[in-house]
């Protein structure tokens, strides 16, 4: 993809009229897949690399290591290949990702078997759904793939992400697990895909286990260990993202799909794989927050809006420097373990629930408003009540207490004073009155 | 987090930021849709939605400019029990959409109202879109009277339209464009009537109530 990729520019200002997620993600899918679906039928090379007219020296170096340990892989120990893939550059090539990206995770020959036909799957549960999603996935597939090769790589893909959910039944598929699993095809093939994704997905350890769970709810919780990491190194940055109620969910895809869903650069994505399978489970989580750090001038730029802020953040521009951001990433890892952070991730879902309590407090005011109050008055004070609401005191019996009295303070008034709700024509008489 | 936003549901007038919230299942063509009104072209390379996206549009009402935020969601629906909450907050009109071809897309529109009621926003502009009426044959696709019993059930404006085709940009238009001048003239859906508003506001309303192109309800159940 990065052949045509260009030096990118794109504008992340999102206030202008018009689209500013969608418009960027098509500006720059637009050079980098300059070919619509038609005139990929025209046979090409499926290739991906870079054709390096220069490369670095280090790079050259490592890259003649890496030949080296492949040469004799079994007298090579795990350590070996997972500093490969972690320092600057990561495992450079596909081909040598296609052979290191199993060692990685431990997955042997054996393991790689041939996967079943397509027909016999297609009564699954989630068929329909991995097939939906599968099918919209043209984006990930090299620009100019032959249209036969790229829906054979589809069936295929549909055959890997079935065979892992039907080898564990109790692992849910979610939208954004098909973008980890093209990944893993388009690098390793499908028999190797096959052990490789079982690997992330099942076992204690398993990155995406907890994606893959009856809810959510594991991924948010973890997700949430973003923002105490973001305030670990910046505290301003991280009111700043509070006080616009971003929330996590522009890093959702990010985590869900190790950045695959998200990043045009497929380079990008195979180096951040490269890390990703020999981290900690929660470590991208932390090139999340890393990433954030990176963008703080954008952020600090933004309005402060919760939707300005997602807008902004959700999309990535072409050119971050990953390289960087992972060194980032490793340092608050090292220096902020998980289990430090725990005490603030709690606080945070504390506040988050008592927010949302909050909001089903207030949904159902308005509900009873609505339902039982007067048409007009109650109305009235239903909606001045709302812009009241924040200034009423936190607890929800005090705040029962304190709308029982005013409930009881108006109907005391509007017994001695009648007029002013039902009279009005007769108020306007006594004004004339007194005009006069 | 905390407070998301300064706005109020009943004070619209003060930012003139509506927030919309798109709904329906996965693959009827939301992203689409939402890509059409604010970009003016079909989405070529859709791709699934992880979470919720976020577009927005300036339209102009009554020589006002008004910003409509439209809130892409996810359809799976793993996604939509804890993490999509959120989104609903100070939400002002809501857009359900489903697939003229898929049936089981349309039968999913009761589980959807649930939800939105859930959110308190059964008071709030609603419209119900029946996308992808280029696809399939006249008979395959769901009746047009049947998805109007629904949407005169609920008391909503039903849209047959095409994210897809460029002949649809209008309707696409009106979709969103009703939802503006409801929220704008702060009236109940329901009482799109030209008259007690100034005019010039609801000019655009062409094609609320009625589907597009029905000859009447009984005679033809296939637009």
């Amino acid at each position: 993809m990065e052949t045509i990729n260009p030096d990118s520019e794109l504008d992340e200002t999102c206030n202008v009229n018009g689209d500013c997620t969608l418009l960027m993600k098509n500006q720059s899918m637009d050079l980098n897949h300059a070919k619509n679906i038609d005139d990929i039928s025209t046979p090409s090379e499926l290739k991906f690399d870079e054709d390096f007219e220069f490369e670095d020296p280090d790079v050259t170096a490592k890259r003649k290591e890496i030949e080296k340990c492949l040469e004799n892989p079994n007298l090579v120990n795990l350590e070996q290949w997972q500093s490969f893939a972690k320092s600057k550059g990561g495992l450079i090539a596909d081909e040598y990702r296609r052979r290191i990206w199993p060692m990685l995770v431990g997955v042997t020959q054996d393991e790689m078997t041939d996967p079943p036909s397509l027909d016999e799957l297609s009564t699954h549960i989630e068929y329909n759904q991995v097939e939906l999603d599968v099918k919209r996935s043209l984006k990930r597939f090299p620009p100019g793939i032959p249209y036969e090769q790229r829906v054979a790589l589809q069936d295929q893909l549909t055959v890997l992400i079935l065979r892992v959910i039907i080898e564990y039944p109790h692992l849910k598929y979610y939208q954004g697990y098909h973008d980890v699993a093209i990944t893993l095809l388009l690098v390793c093939g499908d028999r190797a895909s096959f052990p490789l994704l079982c690997r992330l997905s099942y076992g204690p350890k398993a990155p995406l286990a907890p994606f893959m769970q009856a809810t959510m709810q594991p991924t948010q919780h973890l997700l949430n260990y973003m923002l105490p990491v973001i305030r670990r190194a910046d505290d301003k940055l991280a009111d700043y993202l509070d006080k616009a109620g971003v929330g996590t969910m522009f890093a959702l895809p990010w985590y869900l799909t190790w950045f695959g869903h998200s990043l045009n650069r497929y380079s990008d994505v195979v180096r951040l794989y490269d890390y990703f399978l020999c981290a900690a489970p929660l470590f991208p989580v932390y090139v999340t927050a890393a990433l954030v750090l990176q963008r703080a001038p954008e952020v600090f730029a933004c309005e402060c809006d919760m939707a300005m802020m997602h807008c902004l953040l959700s999309r990535l521009p072409d050119d971050l420097p990953f390289e960087d951001i992972l060194v980032t990433a490793k340092k608050l890892y090292d220096e902020n373990d998980p289990t430090d952070l725990e005490g603030e991730v709690a606080a945070l879902e504390r506040r988050e629930e008592e927010a949302r309590r909050l909001d089903e407090e207030r949904l159902r005011q308005r509900r009873a408003v609505r339902a039982g109050g007067g048409r007009g008055a109650g109305r009235g004070a239903g909606r001045g009540g709302g812009r009241a609401w924040r200034l009423l005191p936190r607890s929800p019996f005090a705040r029962g207490a304190v709308l029982a009295a005013a409930a009881a303070l108006l109907a005391v008034y509007a017994y001695y004073r009648p007029d002013l709700f039902t009279r009005k024509r007769a108020d306007g008489a006594d004004f004339e009155g007194l005009l006069e | 987090m905390t407070e998301s936003t300064n706005e109020h549901i009943g004070g619209l007038k003060q930012k003139k930021v509506f927030k919309i919230i798109v709904l329906g299942d996965s693959g009827v063509g939301k992203t689409c849709l939402t890509y059409r009104f604010c970009e003016g072209q079909f989405l070529d390379k859709s791709e699934a939605t992880i979470g919720v996206d976020f577009r927005e549009r300036t339209v102009r009402i009554c020589n006002e400019d008004i910003k409509l935020q439209l809130w892409d969601t996810a359809g799976q629906e793993r996604f939509r029990k804890s993490m999509v909450q959120h989104y609903y907050r100070n939400v002002h009109a809501v857009v359900i959409v489903y697939d003229v071809t898929k049936p089981e897309t349309f039968h999913s529109i009761a589980s959807w109202m649930q939800e939105v009621e859930s959110h308190g926003l059964s008071g709030s502009p609603r419209v119900l879109v029946g996308n992808k009426c280029d696809c399939g044959t006249p008979e395959s696709r769901l009746a047009t009277a049947y998805a109007q019993r629904l949407a005169d059930k609920h008391g909503m404006p039903l849209f047959e339209t095409s994210a897809l085709l460029d002949s649809e940009y209008d309707n696409v238009e009106s979709i969103f464009m009703t939802l503006a001048h409801k929220l704008y003239s702060k009236q109940p859906l329901r009482v799109i009537s030209v008259e007690g508003e100034p005019g010039y506001g609801v000019v655009t309303l062409p094609r609320q109530r009625r589907p597009p192109k029905s000859s009447g309800t009984d005679k033809c159940l296939c637009s």
